[in-house]
């Protein structure tokens, strides 16, 4: 029994099987699409690609796939080549799953879309680009599978485009990415002049690899994955619907920055400034994501923020020099976002759009499910032991305790932990618990199961993910065996403190008593004043720069004073003054004579 | 030199100055250009005097001749201005056309 190649053979099945609602509309004219065999064709897609996966947990085997050669160059070749390793072959079961249940999810919450299909459709094809940018073993497939993802992130948030800020965010989204796109095809130039390969597995050199290629990789996951600096569009992008903030912005498209970090790691595990530079920016997201979320009371932005910490804390563990760790927090982290989304989802639809957690509440009582399955969510965000984020998040944590690094990065990154904790428990209990502050009149039923199967589902999944996974896969580098007791239990600590600290602000705000403005929170609300700073001081300095070349020096300059017509204008002003004597008056004849009489009786001295 | 050098040469100069920057009439002109013919024959007769040559004292004659027909050439221009432009104002009159 050949396993290689049923592994290949499975996982080239699963990605044709994703491939046939759009391929097969095209062929016949009989067969249309709907959601449900959309949904359908991903469950089954999800089901077959447990069998690669199955095969390699068992075996180890990977695998390698050459389908076909583009002679670029003489001498530079770029094959359609995909690797079915570990980290894509545990991504697809993961991303599939979460995929199958918000797609099912979906059927419920845009039932009242009249174009429910193209909504569907424009999902699917962001699974495919999303899991061509998995499976890809060399950058310019990868680079197909990020540009997909960026475009079907641009058309998805701006899916309601009749909604200014929607098209907004969408051309936010997609300039943020861009800046990102350059340090990846910046770092693409340099390896194929300097290594002729795109290939993964001769990325890696001998010799030290100059840091500026590496900055471009930095630099493109910061792009994509909303590190601090490039982070505005996340919250922005919000703007879509629950299910787009869902599977894209929670997560698979925002972990893409962070997968290219993990396969290149070759190229840069042995550049102490980039892992610094990896870890000191994931520490600041982190603690700016958790900073900002404190104080939001939209309940997708709090999540939106959320996501943008914990993909701080993703980079922290490529700064760790831990990619395996980072992958793991991947994955567990796209059950419990999902389902986040997903229960943020059915509460909005069934307080009939309201967003604003100051006026829901006591929610427990009329959606249990969805309410019990947002307190999983979240207590497997703040890293409750033996919960799904329990496994990646804490032994982060400890990585960070018992590392030789920037102690700077320590703080941060424990204190964002600790907000973490303050800002899931600020929104467990305002949304749930508590007086019920929803208008009276709001019939709500959660009863239907396409809402109640995939939140379900992926609670189920946030709650064993953890175990499974850690369970199946021996980790590859050691994790630390001993350290003393309170560094062990440093991440239950501040999420401790966390909890503690919140429940008492939460007493304190059951008074009806408007706070003054104090200068933190004016930061926290206005998420650091990084929009407006940089939305207006950028753009005013590029275009007054651009201005001033293109139009004063250039035209103004170049053309007017200096060059042809300044000529012109000196020898008019000379003329000027030299035709003032030819008027033909008399007086200034004579003033011409007296001048020469001057100058003759001045000269015999 | 002495106080009667100075006076020629003042006086020269001062009517040169007249003669250039003068403000209305030609007729003002032709004073100063008078003036200068007088101080010029005023300094042509000390000269011989001062000098003791006696034969260079005809020179001063010579001189008043050449002024009293340049003075009559100048009236006549004068005159004739007078009867073209309408009267003897220098901004009326152009070197480029009569």
């Amino acid at each position: 029994m050949d396993l290689t190649l049923i592994l290949t053979s499975s996982t080239l099945l699963t990605l044709t099987i994703l491939l046939t609602p759009i391929i097969l509309p095209l062929l016949s004219n009989s067969s249309k699409n709907t959601p449900t065999t959309i949904t359908n064709t991903v469950k089954t897609s999800f089901l077959v690609s447990l069998i690669p996966m199955t095969i390699h947990l068992y075996s180890g085997t990977e695998g390698l796939t050459y389908l076909w050669e583009w002679k670029f160059l003489m001498n530079f070749k770029i094959p359609i080549s995909l690797k079915m390793d570990f980290y894509s072959l545990t991504f697809f079961p993961i991303a599939l799953f979460v995929s199958w249940s918000i797609l099912q999810f979906a059927t419920w919450y845009m039932a009242s879309d009249p174009h429910i299909t193209k909504f569907f459709t424009y999902l699917l094809l962001f699974l495919i680009t999303m899991l061509i940018l998995i499976i890809a073993n060399n950058l310019f497939i990868l680079f197909i599978g990020w540009e997909g993802v960026g475009i079907m992130s641009f058309l998805l948030i701006s899916w309601w485009h009749g909604r200014a800020e929607a098209n907004t965010a969408a051309i936010q989204a997609v300039l943020y990415n861009r800046i990102g796109d350059i340090g990846l095809i910046f770092c693409m130039a340099w390896l194929a002049y300097t290594m002729n390969t795109w290939e993964m597995q001769q990325l890696s050199s001998t010799h030290q690899i100059p840091t500026l290629p590496l900055l471009g990789l930095v630099l493109a996951a910061t792009g994509k994955s909303a590190q601090f600096g490039l982070h505005p569009w996340l919250p922005a992008a919000m703007e879509g619907p629950t299910p787009v903030s869902a599977l894209l912005h929670s997560s698979t498209m925002v972990v893409a920055g962070i997968f290219l970090l993990i396969r290149t790691n070759p190229l840069f595990n042995n550049n102490q400034t980039i892992l610094t530079l990896c870890l000191c920016l994931g520490a600041l997201s982190t603690l700016f994501a958790a900073t900002c979320a404190l104080t939001q009371n939209d309940i997708k932005k709090i999540i939106a923020f959320s996501t943008s910490s914990q993909l701080g804390l993703m980079m922290v563990a490529i700064g760790l020099n831990l990619p395996e760790l980072a992958f793991l927090h991947i994955s567990t982290h796209a059950f419990f976002k999902a389902m986040l989304f997903l229960c943020s989802g059915s509460i909005i639809h069934n307080l009939n759009g309201e967003q604003d957690i100051r006026k829901m509440g006591g929610l427990q009582k009329m959606l249990p499910t969805t309410t019990s399955c947002l307190t999983i969510g979240n207590l497997a965000l703040m890293g409750t032991p033996f919960l799904a984020g329990f496994y990646s998040k804490d032994q982060i944590i400890e990585s960070l305790n018992t590392s030789y690094l920037n102690s700077w990065a320590l703080l941060l990154t424990l204190l964002a932990t600790s907000f973490t904790a303050v800002y899931t428990i600020r929104m467990t209990t305002l949304v749930q618990s508590g007086f019920v502050r929803i208008p009276p009149l709001t019939p709500m039923n959660e009863n239907n199961p396409a809402v109640i199967n995939p939140i379900t589902r992926l609670a189920l999944g946030s709650i064993m993910a953890g175990m499974l996974i850690t369970s199946y896969i021996p980790p590859t580098k050691t994790p630390p065996t001993t350290m003393p007791l309170n560094i062990k239990i440093t991440a239950l600590l501040v999420t401790a403190l966390g909890i503690i600290l919140a429940l008492e602000l939460s007493k304190m705000a059951q008074t009806l008593i408007i706070k003054k403005q104090n200068p933190l929170h004016n930061f926290s609300t206005s998420l650091g004043y990084f929009n407006p700073l940089t939305h207006r001081f950028n753009v005013t300095h590029i275009m007054t720069g651009s201005q001033t070349i293109a139009s004063h020096l250039m035209d103004l300059s170049w053309y007017k004073l200096l060059g042809p017509e300044g000529l012109a204008s000196s020898q008019l002003a000379a003329t000027k003054l030299a035709t003032s004597l030819h008027s033909g008056s008399i007086k200034a004849y004579l003033g011409s004579f007296a001048l020469s009489i001057l100058i003759m009786i001045i000269s015999t001295y | 030199m002495t106080l009667l050098h100075m006076s020629f040469y003042s006086t020269f100069t001062l009517s040169c100055l007249g003669l250039a920057f003068h403000r209305t009439h030609l007729v003002s002109a032709l004073l100063c250009l008078e003036t200068m013919m007088l101080s010029m024959y005023i300094a042509l007769t000390m000269w011989p005097i001062q000098m003791q040559t006696s034969s260079q004292t005809l020179l001063p004659i010579l001189m008043l001749t050449f002024s009293a027909c340049e003075a009559g050439t100048g009236l006549a221009l004068l005159v004739a201005s007078t009867r073209t432009h309408g009267s003897d104002h220098l901004h009326n009159f152009n070197l480029l056309q009569c």
